[in-house]
């Protein structure tokens, strides 16, 4: 029992991290309007509504592909931060990112992206993007590395301090 | 196609004009194009640096419209992508070159560098495939 309300406790901690991630950031993030949809130690699930400023076309049919590229390299950052406790500060190494089929559709996109291997200085993220649509879709798939330093001063802390400070 | 007209088919794309590049200079082998720093560029707050995903992007456009120009399709499909980074892209101007390092009926395999101010110490690499049919 007492396990589960630690588990609770801890699903709720990193979701009121990724709020504060998702409502503090500033600049792309803003524009593409995310949602949280799950922030977890083992992956995280972004929901982003269509947006025409996003399509190859003035018609609005096709999604460019570098915003899913955007999204995933977003994805990966907050799922490191969630996965690494004590992540001072991270910058990516390489991203690849494959598109599997024409962005044609005008539901939102979903993104699942995941820390699956970290050591000392390093991480290895994966990810996939699919349209919320029936038959789900998947339209790119992505791998990251990034750098990370860890230390005492973690970003998380640093975050939940501010946000405790602005509140007062 | 002049740089204006490839300005022009650049200005048609909404994602383009949300990335917001002038193209600089074109030619047979590359293409080059400059952006300035927005708010909605932004990807690190604490520094004010560039989002990776956007640098990406811009890189992207520029390889398709060395694409475009070079085989008179409006919009390539792209196929995958490698992005290396290599240095914080700071507030200011990001620049890219992209050039064709493979021609071929189906297929067209691009590369780019992305600078600041200085082009030998690039923010970026980047490889891009298409596909043309």
């Amino acid at each position: 029992m007492a396990e589960t309300d630690a588990n609770t406790n801890a699903e709720e901690k990193l979701e009121q991290i990724a709020s504060l991630w998702n409502s503090r950031g500033r600049g792309l993030i803003t524009e593409m309007d995310l949602k949280i949809e799950k922030a977890a130690r083992d992956g995280v699930r972004l929901r982003m509504p269509f947006n025409p400023d996003f399509c190859a076309d003035d018609e609005a049919t096709l999604l460019q592909g570098g915003i899913l590229t955007a999204l995933l390299d977003s994805a990966f950052g907050l799922a490191n931060f969630l996965a690494i406790e004590d992540v001072e500060n991270m910058a990516t190494l390489d991203l690849r990112v494959e598109y599997l089929r024409p962005a044609q559709s005008r539901a939102d996109v979903i993104v699942f992206a995941e820390c699956y291997r970290q050591t000392r200085h390093v991480t290895f993220n994966s990810g996939r993007v699919w349209f919320d649509t029936p038959g789900l879709p998947e339209v790119a798939r992505g791998f990251a590395s990034f750098s990370i330093t860890r230390g005492e001063n973690s970003l998380i802390d640093r975050m939940l301090k501010q946000d405790q400070s602005s509140d007062t | 196609m002049t740089l204006e007209e490839l300005q022009a088919q650049c200005d048609r794309v909404p994602f383009f004009r949300f990335l917001d590049f002038d193209i600089t200079s074109a030619d047979d082998e590359s293409v080059v194009a400059s952006m300035v720093q927005s708010e909605r560029h932004i990807g690190n707050p604490a520094i004010g640096a560039f989002h990776g995903g956007i640098t990406a992007s811009f890189m992207e456009a520029i390889a398709s419209v060395t694409v475009s120009r070079n085989w008179d399709i409006l919009l390539p499909k792209p196929i995958n992508l490698t992005s290396d980074y290599l240095r914080p892209a700071l507030a200011g101007t990001l620049f890219t070159r992209a050039s064709i390092s493979r021609k071929g009926r189906r297929m067209a395999s691009i590369e780019t560098v992305a600078w600041q101010a200085d082009p030998e110490k690039p923010v970026a690499r980047g490889l891009f495939h298409f596909l043309l049919v």
